[in-house]
C-alpha cells in the first residue's frame, strides 16, 4: 500500500473525510498507479480540493466534560461538592481569533501584572510578545491539537477542533 | 463573508426553576445603529477632545473589537448540567 492510499485511509478513521471521498480518492490513486499524465492532474485536484474540504470544515473548538458513572449525581453546585457536571462547549474558532487580537487592548500596567502572576507560577512569558503572526500560527496549529484526559473515577474531559 | 448571529437562545433549569429565553440579536444591530447616528454629535466630540491623550484611539479599537467579537459568535455553544441544574446558551 503507497503513501498515499495510508493517508487517505488515517483520514477516513479520523472522520475528517466521508467513505465517498474516500472511494473517489482511492480510485484517483489507483488510477495514477496506472499511468496517464490526466489521471496525476486529476488525483492532485482531488487531494487540492480535499485539503481545503477538511481546512474549511475546522471550524469550532470543542470541549467536553463527561462524568463517570453517578457523577452528575449529588447535591450542591457545578463542579462543587464532588459534583461532575456534563459539559459541552463549541466555540468558533473565528471568535478565538478576535478574542485574543483583544490583547492588544489591555493596558500596559495590566499587561505587567498577568507577566508577574505567570512568573510566579515558573512560566517566563512575556504577553506583550505576542504578535499578529503568532496568532494566526496558534489558530492554525489548534487544527491538530487534541486533547483527551480519562478521569480516575471514569471522568473524562476532552478538547478538540472540529 | 460571515453573517451576523441572529438568535441567542438561553435557558437555565434547575430543581426549583426553569427558564428559557430566545433572544433576537437580529434587532439589536439596528437598535445600536439608530443610536449610534443619535448620539454621533457627542462621540466626534469626545473623540475630538481626548484624541491627544490616546484614549479616543483606544475606544475606536474596543468598539471595534467588540462588533467584531459580535459577529463571530454564531455557533456559540454552552451547555452544562449536573443532575437537575442546567444551563444551556446557544448562538445561532
Amino acid at each position: 500500500m503507497g503513501e498515499s492510499q495510508k493517508k487517505i485511509l488515517e483520514m477516513l478513521a479520523q472522520g475528517k473525510i466521508n467513505v465517498e471521498d474516500a472511494h473517489r480518492l482511492l480510485s484517483a490513486v489507483g488510477a495514477e498507479e496506472g499511468g496517464s499524465t490526466g489521471n496525476k492532474n486529476t488525483v492532485k485536484n482531488d487531494i487540492g480540493a480535499l485539503a481545503n474540504k477538511v481546512m474549511e470544515g475546522r471550524k469550532y473548538l470543542r470541549v467536553t466534560v463527561t462524568p463517570g458513572e453517578g457523577g452528575t449525581e449529588g447535591k450542591g453546585n457545578l463542579f462543587q461538592d464532588g459534583n461532575v457536571g456534563r459539559v459541552n462547549v463549541k466555540v468558533p474558532l473565528s471568535l478565538i481569533r478576535a478574542g485574543i487580537k483583544l490583547t492588544s487592548l489591555i493596558p500596559a500596567d495590566a499587561l505587567d501584572k498577568a507577566n508577574s502572576a505567570l512568573h510566579e507560577k515558573g512560566i517566563n512569558f512575556d504577553v506583550r510578545n505576542i504578535k499578529q503572526e503568532d496568532i494566526e500560527s496558534l489558530i492554525e496549529a489548534l487544527g491538530d491539537m487534541e486533547v483527551d484526559i480519562d478521569g480516575g473515577k471514569g471522568e473524562k474531559v476532552k478538547v478538540y477542533v472540529e | 463573508m460571515t453573517r451576523p448571529p441572529l438568535w441567542m437562545k438561553i435557558r437555565i433549569r434547575n430543581e426549583e426553576h426553569k427558564f428559557g429565553l430566545w433572544l433576537p440579536l437580529f434587532l439589536l444591530l439596528p437598535l445600536a445603529f439608530v443610536i449610534l447616528i443619535i448620539l454621533s454629535p457627542l462621540i466626534i466630540l469626545g473623540l475630538i477632545i481626548f484624541w491627544d491623550s490616546g484614549w479616543s484611539e483606544w475606544a475606536l479599537k474596543v468598539l471595534w473589537a467588540a462588533i467584531v467579537s459580535f459577529w463571530t459568535m454564531r455557533g456559540l455553544e454552552v451547555d452544562v448540567r449536573t443532575g437537575e441544574q442546567n444551563v444551556y446558551i446557544s448562538v445561532v
